[in-house]
């Protein structure tokens, strides 16, 4: 693997998806329990967090994993349904951003955002859901 | 002759990343679909000897597309592409068909061990 070509990669896409989320989260602003939005943030963290994996990224794969969690669950009761989520995840977003932007500028690892990590893992006695099942083609197509 | 691959996966850096480990164990990439919509029609297209299916992709999950390509071609090979915290939806894509799974992120050594099983599976 060559590790130039693949920051690259993930420099590129990282990006996009970025870019993405933030329309995403425009969108969820106007209505916290708009599926495809949700769904679409689901989908764009998960692929971050792969791809932070693949390079040794920790930093983007830990947050993007938590981050995945925690939209896993908002998904499961069908929308974001606490006030602090939104915020959240515009933090969330930023984090992300800010590792990106790190690693395009240092050509290494990102450093970790502990904070924000520990902001999105569930409340005590919250219990786990099972993840569910991969966006549907009714709500994500549009 | 060279097993032919269909890489599913909506990360391009996921497909490529595929591409360049099965490669270089002499399998051919036949082709790549970015959805689980364009990975029923490649497969329909191709008729690889297996497909590598991400589980999280737009427009139709990895897990539909399974049973869709399954009930187009019962003996259709699909390893299933997984990270961290899928493994409920592994096991539903094993139960709904698939043959096997690789994890993210990858060892090229178990990718290859893996695609080279589900290749040689009995039906």
């Amino acid at each position: 693997m060559d590790p130039v070509k693949y920051r690259n990669l993930f420099l590129e896409e990282a990006t996009e998806h970025l870019a993405e989320i933030g329309r995403a989260l425009l969108e969820l602003e106007k209505d916290p329990r708009a599926g495809a939005p949700l769904d679409l943030v689901f989908r764009l963290v998960h692929s971050m967090k792969g791809m932070g994996a693949s390079l040794g990224y920790d930093a983007v794969s830990d947050l993007a994993h938590k981050l995945e969690d925690r939209l896993g669950r908002w998904r499961a009761r069908g929308g974001i349904d606490e006030p602090e989520g939104l915020p959240l995840l515009f933090r969330s977003l930023e984090a992300l951003e800010r590792m990106v932007a790190e690693v395009r500028a240092t050509g290494g690892p990102p450093h970790p955002a502990p904070e924000t990590v520990a902001a999105l893992a569930p409340a005590e006695g919250e219990p786990e859901p099972r993840k569910k099942a991969p966006p549907q083609p009714a709500r994500v197509m549009g | 002759m060279a097993v032919r691959v269909l890489v599913a996966d909506d990360a391009r850096f996921m497909r490529q990343l595929i591409r360049e480990i099965i490669e270089a164990e002499g399998f051919e990439v036949v082709g790549e679909a970015a959805d689980g919509r364009a990975v029923v029609e490649e497969f329909t297209r191709l008729h690889p000897d297996v497909v590598t299916m991400d589980i999280v992709m737009p427009k139709r999950s990895g897990i539909d597309a399974v049973r869709e390509i399954l009930a187009l071609d019962a003996t259709a090979k699909i390893a299933m592409v997984s990270a961290l915290g899928q493994e409920a939806l592994v096991m539903e894509a094993l139960q709904a068909g698939a043959s096997d799974y690789i994890v993210k992120p990858f060892k090229p050594d178990a990718v290859i061990a893996t695609l080279r099983k589900v290749v040689e599976k009995e039906q």
